[in-house]
């Protein structure tokens, strides 16, 4: 392991390190001034004295190697590290058909009031933020599906992604092109992840029987958990409702989506939400279901370490400048009085 | 160095014991005989001086015995001064060790030639340095010169042994001699070196510093260099340590006080300048 570590760090001039046996020069001398002594044996032994030497001998070693280092340019190579952590992969299918943009009462969003988009993007937002190692991608279908960010761990660009889903929207609900779609953004090999289909709608379709086909197969290979919820406008057809007249795909394509998810022998809950709160209590009911470990990539980049040399050989020429300010000489207090004795005793001689 | 260097005082000194010896000098000697001070009455047949009867013990005298006054003589002694030459002496506090070592040799050779004493003058590190050696002389000049080139002189040994030969060298007749070091020596030469000059009157002068010492900083950091080779030591100098400092350098001299009292007289503390009436009250014991 520790070679492994050591093989990421690297110098840009590797050849400066030649340099480094400098450092054991402050063991062999130092710059101080030297005052002669008669008797080293008669000089109360002090082991802070001690202490000291070794520190600014340590300090001086420190200050050579760290000038070495820095000159040498020395960096950690930028790496790729899987860790686990609790979360899941997240493939949110949003819908973007125009009805969206309406309140869940059904009209035009006038003052306070909060449009489904809205508060889908306020609250999906929330969700984003709220975990450290989930990964998402997001997919917009109306007509046709938008890819519009595949799996990522940069929550910020899922924000912002999730943002920009309450732009006016567009046309009809086509959610089996969506589907398939949000499935393809499920990676190859996640291990074992917890996978986490999330549709966001306000109505169904009728999903083309070849089309089925085709899903039922993604749904066996990936077997995401499939979350829908459901954003009812107040006064439409529920999930659940039985249509009136004749029970077809085409009268209730809200209830027949619902049959399609269930047979399709996934982990499969829908939400039916008429609120705001209602869809905060959604997704926090999600959020508290999926809680599975999950390997995240973390990208560490390459990182210069010259700074801190330089920052590890400032510290040690501290040190030693300010020892060499708090140097004394011995007969400093003395010299000028010996010059000024001197003519004293000529006179006297 | 080509001036002749002139003391301002002389040194007075007074050896301890009675001189011998046939040559006149300045000092009470054992013998009779001479212009000295009263020594003794005897019996004219024993002393047969007329010049010196002493009338009053003669007519006292119930014996009627006639006697005679004896004088002391006044003989010379020699002085020597045995000068340490390890590196230590290199030393250069508030005062050149050496300086003032030449300067006390100086004024010593002035003043015991100028009295008709013999001076001489053994200079060691690990051994005699013969180039200083000087035999006793009462030629002045002579002695002005051993002391100028010892003045000269660059101590460079690492031990001061050399004094115990010293010490065999001057055996003899007892002799004045000026033990002239810092006293930097293991105790057990110390102690050798003493014994070795237990017949002679001893005189240590301890070369001392004020930097030594009392004139330590209270504050700072000074990196010693040992003038005998025993590598260098980093020491941050604090009120405490400089306080312990003190009392480490005063107990050593302390010690090395009573020991030379053991062995005769008190040390005399030669630092930052040379004063020859101090050492004078000091060898008279005032």
């Amino acid at each position: 392991m520790l070679p492994a570590e050591l093989a990421r760090f690297g110098a840009e001039r590797p050849w400066v390190l030649w340099l480094l046996p400098l450092a054991l020069l402050p063991l062999v001398a130092a710059p101080r001034r030297r005052a002669a002594w008669a008797d080293l044996a008669a000089v109360p032994p002090d082991p802070f004295s001690r202490a000291l030497a070794g520190l600014l001998r340590a300090a001086g070693c420190l200050a050579v190697t760290g000038l070495v280092a820095g000159i040498a340019g020395p960096y950690r190579a930028g790496e790729r590290v899987t860790r686990t952590g609790i979360g899941a992969e997240v493939s949110m299918l949003i819908d973007r058909s125009g009805s969206m943009n309406e309140t869940f009462a059904g009209r035009q969003p006038s003052g306070a009031e909060e449009s489904k988009a809205a508060a889908s993007r306020r609250i999906l937002g929330d969700f984003v933020g709220s975990r450290a190692h989930d990964l998402f991608a997001v997919t917009a279908f109306s007509t046709a599906p938008m890819l519009v960010l595949p799996m990522t761990d940069r929550h910020d660009a899922v924000r912002a992604a999730i943002t920009a889903i309450d732009r006016p929207g567009l046309d009809y609900t086509n959610v089996g092109r969506g589907l398939a779609m949000a499935l393809g953004q499920f990676g190859a090999a996640s291990g074992d992840a917890s996978r986490v289909l999330l549709l966001v709608s306000d109505g169904a379709a009728v999903i083309d029987p070849r089309v089925q086909d085709t899903l039922r197969a993604a749904f066996a290979k990936i077997r995401p958990n499939l979350y829908w919820l459901f954003l009812r406008t107040k006064g439409s057809p529920g999930i659940a409702d039985r249509p009136a007249g004749e029970d077809t795909p085409q009268a209730a394509p809200e209830r027949h989506l619902d049959l399609f998810f269930k047979s399709l022998r996934v982990p499969y809950r829908a939400f039916e939400a008429e609120g705001p709160e209602a869809v905060a209590a959604a997704i926090r009911q999600i959020e508290s279901l999926e809680r599975d470990p999950i390997p995240y990539v973390e990208v560490r980049p390459r990182r210069d370490l010259a700074g801190r040399a330089y920052g590890f050989a400032a510290f040690g020429l501290v040190l030693l400048v300010l020892a060499k300010l708090a140097e004394v000489d011995l007969a400093r207090g003395r010299a000028g009085q010996g010059a000024a004795r001197a003519p004293e005793r000529r006179m006297a001689a | 160095m080509s001036e002749e260097p002139r003391t301002g005082a002389d040194i007075l000194y007074l050896p301890r014991w009675r001189a011998r010896g046939n040559r006149l000098g300045a000092h009470r000697g054992r013998d009779a005989g001479g212009p000295g001070t009263f020594k003794d009455q005897v019996p004219f047949l024993r002393e047969p001086d007329a010049r010196r009867l002493d009338l009053r013990a003669t007519l006292r005298d119930p014996f009627e015995g006639t006697y005679v006054r004896r004088f002391e003589a006044r003989k010379a002694v020699e002085v020597w001064a045995l000068i340490d030459l390890s590196a230590s002496m290199r030393f250069r506090g508030t005062a050149d060790r050496m300086a003032l070592a030449g300067a006390l040799c100086a004024s010593l050779a002035a003043s015991a030639t100028r009295i008709g004493d013999g001076f001489g003058l053994i200079a060691c590190d690990a051994a005699i340095r013969e180039e200083l050696f000087l035999p006793p002389t009462r030629s002045r000049a002579g002695a002005a010169l051993a002391a100028r080139r010892l003045a000269g002189a660059v101590p460079a040994g690492a031990s001061a042994a050399g004094l115990v030969a010293a010490a065999s060298r001057i055996a003899g007749r007892p002799k004045l001699v000026f033990l002239v070091s810092d006293y930097r020596w293991p105790a057990a030469l110390i102690e050798r070196v003493f014994a070795g000059l237990a017949f002679h009157d001893v005189v240590p002068v301890v070369l001392a510093d004020p930097a030594e010492a009392e004139a330590l900083p209270e504050w700072g950091l000074v990196e010693l260099e040992d003038l005998e080779g025993a590598g260098t030591r980093l020491v941050l100098m604090r009120p405490a340590l400089r306080r312990r400092w003190i009392a480490a350098e005063q107990e050593r001299l302390a010690h090395l006080a009573r020991l030379a009292r053991r062995h005769g007289r008190a040390p005399f503390r030669l630092a930052e300048r040379f004063d020859p009436a101090a050492l004078s009250r000091h060898l008279l014991g005032a």
